[in-house]
């Protein structure tokens, strides 16, 4: 008898418990609604990609040696560069360089070990295309500059997480001139500087 | 008792004063409440989707259909065009009669149920004496309908999502009629029209969400299976069954069981305002404050600001149990099917029960409270 009665209390309690976490689930999902969406509306918002981004690669022609440390560097040996050697100049002559950022992985490894800087990264990420072989940029192709967001009209261009103002997770509506958390490097130099 | 404003009787006698026969008159007057009903209904579930898509979208902090129309309301209406625009499949080794037979089942009595839903004193298309008993009737049929077209989809997922839906239906029909039952046993009557008058005269306290706590989740928790709505979506759980009953279906035939669907969120939301949240009354006493201050109930005016006020009421009480719903949808997890059935049968047939007698006993007891 005092069995059963036990059995009853305890299913009333567990219904009670479940209905007081529905009660607080209900509340969290409440909460939610006041938050505002953190959306980037891509076509027509953009963020703004960092200094230090790996985009798509440049290059200049004309600064090339063509010493092909990019070839060695590279996990998969990708960049052809197509040189003939000059028996009059005795200096090797650079006909084509090509990159296919089909497989590209975007390390940067030839980029950083480039020794005369011809190579350096953009902030172009928009490489979609129909056919993959048009993924193979010869010289011509990786010497174009890609247009910035920040100049783009038809884009509003929002700020990353970490360029906000402290305490801010909305890119939205900043205000004009809102500086982002902690010191510029310029910042940094400068107090180094003065407290010598 | 007020009788409101009589729109069948004032329309007949406006066409009768023109010089045309009763009969005639009545004849015009007669298809109006039906368009009126499948227009309310059809704008209802567009309000709805809408309302569902944007609160979604809140409750995950995204932003929900933006571009068609302001804020995205025009969203549902282009959806429906393209679902009456795609082209309308029957599967090759489908029974073509039972499947295309099966959504029609599913949405006419959804639609039907829309005849005993009051507005008002008379804003009702029918006053039927059987009130809500037809629309537990009515709502029994859909799971034959369902049933229908899992079995002639000739598809594993649709068969065993229509086996869940009649089951989940049938199992949760009980609880929903017994807890109305003790509604019916407080008001008399089972006709919506009786049931909120019974509520009426205290405002807000008159309502029976205080004389049925334990009936008005019962009930709630039942609509929302009958409706497959999230906590037991499983007739169309996607994870598992890719899309129940209706997975072979597209076009207007997959729009129909859509509208029903949603129609049917609607509908329920509309019986448990009546049956729980005294339907068009205000949460004031609007004809005792008016008797307070010294106007006539049958002052024209306060009438037609009576009526409008009701139907805003009716439909704002439904539209905030839809709120209820969307949140529930994304608060709860889906319950596995023997969890949903042991729900039914073990829990709420039995809670339902002793509601039920409880609801009798403070009957006997207590008639001034409980409806005597």
């Amino acid at each position: 008898m005092f069995k059963i009665l036990k059995q009853v209390q305890d299913y009333a309690k567990g219904s009670f418990e479940a209905a007081k976490y529905i009660g607080q689930g209900l509340s969290v999902t409440f909460d939610h609604m006041r938050r505002r969406p953190v959306t980037v509306q891509y076509p027509y918002e953009k963020l703004i990609p960092s200094e230090r981004y790996r985009g798509r690669i440049h290059y200049e022609f004309d600064k090339c040696i063509s010493c092909e440390v990019c070839v060695r560097v590279c996990p998969i040996n990708l960049p052809i560069v197509d040189w003939v050697f000059n028996k009059q100049t005795k200096k090797k002559e650079l006909k084509h360089y090509s990159i296919d950022f089909g497989v590209c992985i975007f390390c940067g490894n030839c980029v950083e070990y480039c020794p005369t800087n011809c190579l350096s990264m953009t902030e172009e990420y928009e490489l979609a295309t129909y056919d993959r072989h048009e993924l193979n940029y010869d010289n011509v192709a990786l010497g174009r500059l890609p247009y910035k967001v920040t100049q783009d009209s038809m884009v509003t261009p929002l700020r990353e997480l970490g360029y906000l103002p402290k305490g801010v997770i909305e890119p939205h509506d900043l205000p004009k001139g809102a500086a982002r958390a902690g010191k510029f490097p310029e910042e940094i130099i400068k107090e180094t500087e003065a407290s010598k | 008792m007020n009788s409101g404003i009589d729109l069948q009787g004032s329309f007949i006698e406006s066409l009768k004063d023109l010089g045309l026969p009763g009969d005639v008159a009545k004849a015009i007057w007669l298809p109006l409440p039906l368009l009126l009903m499948i227009i309310g209904a059809t704008v209802g579930v567009l309000v709805v989707v809408w309302l569902e898509r944007k609160i979604s979208a809140a409750a995950q902090q995204r932003i929900g259909p933006e571009y068609a129309g302001p804020l995205g309301v025009l969203q549902p209406v282009a959806d429906g065009l393209k679902l009456v625009f795609k082209e309308d499949i029957i599967p090759a080794k489908a029974d073509s009669i039972l499947f295309t037979l099966g959504p029609a089942i599913v949405v006419i009595p959804v639609f039907l149920s829309y005849l005993i839903v009051p507005f008002g004193q008379n804003l009702v298309i029918t006053d039927l004496n059987v009130g809500i008993f037809l629309w537990i009737a009515l709502s029994s049929i859909a799971p034959i309908g369902l049933l229908m077209s899992g079995y002639a989809s000739n598809n594993k997922y649709a068969l065993l999502g229509g086996l869940r839906a009649a089951a989940q239906s049938i199992s949760y029909e009980i609880p929903l009629a017994l807890s109305v039952l003790a509604i019916v046993m407080m008001s008399n009557s089972l006709s919506t029209i009786d049931i909120v008058n019974q509520q009426s005269g205290y405002g807000i306290l008159g309502w029976n969400i205080w004389r049925q706590p334990a009936g008005f989740l019962i009930f709630w928790i039942a609509a929302l299976a009958e409706c497959e709505r999230l906590p037991f979506d499983l007739p169309e759980a996607e994870e598992e069954l890719v899309a129940g009953y209706q997975t072979e279906y597209s076009g207007m035939k997959f729009g129909l069981f859509y509208v029903g669907s949603y129609v049917n969120l609607v509908l329920s939301a509309l019986i448990f305002a009546i049956l729980y949240l005294g339907g068009w009354e205000f949460p004031l006493p609007l004809d005792k404050l008016a008797g307070w201050i010294g106007v006539s109930e049958n002052t024209p005016w306060l009438q037609v600001i009576t009526a409008s006020l009701g139907i805003m009421m009716t439909i704002l009480k439904a539209y905030f149990l839809v709120f209820i719903a969307i949140l529930l949808r994304w608060t709860l997890p889906r319950v596995r099917i023997d969890q949903l059935l042991d729900l039914g049968w073990k829990f709420l047939l039995p809670v339902s029960l002793a509601n039920l007698l409880i609801t009798a006993a403070l009957k006997l007891a207590f008639p001034v409270a409980f409806g005597g």
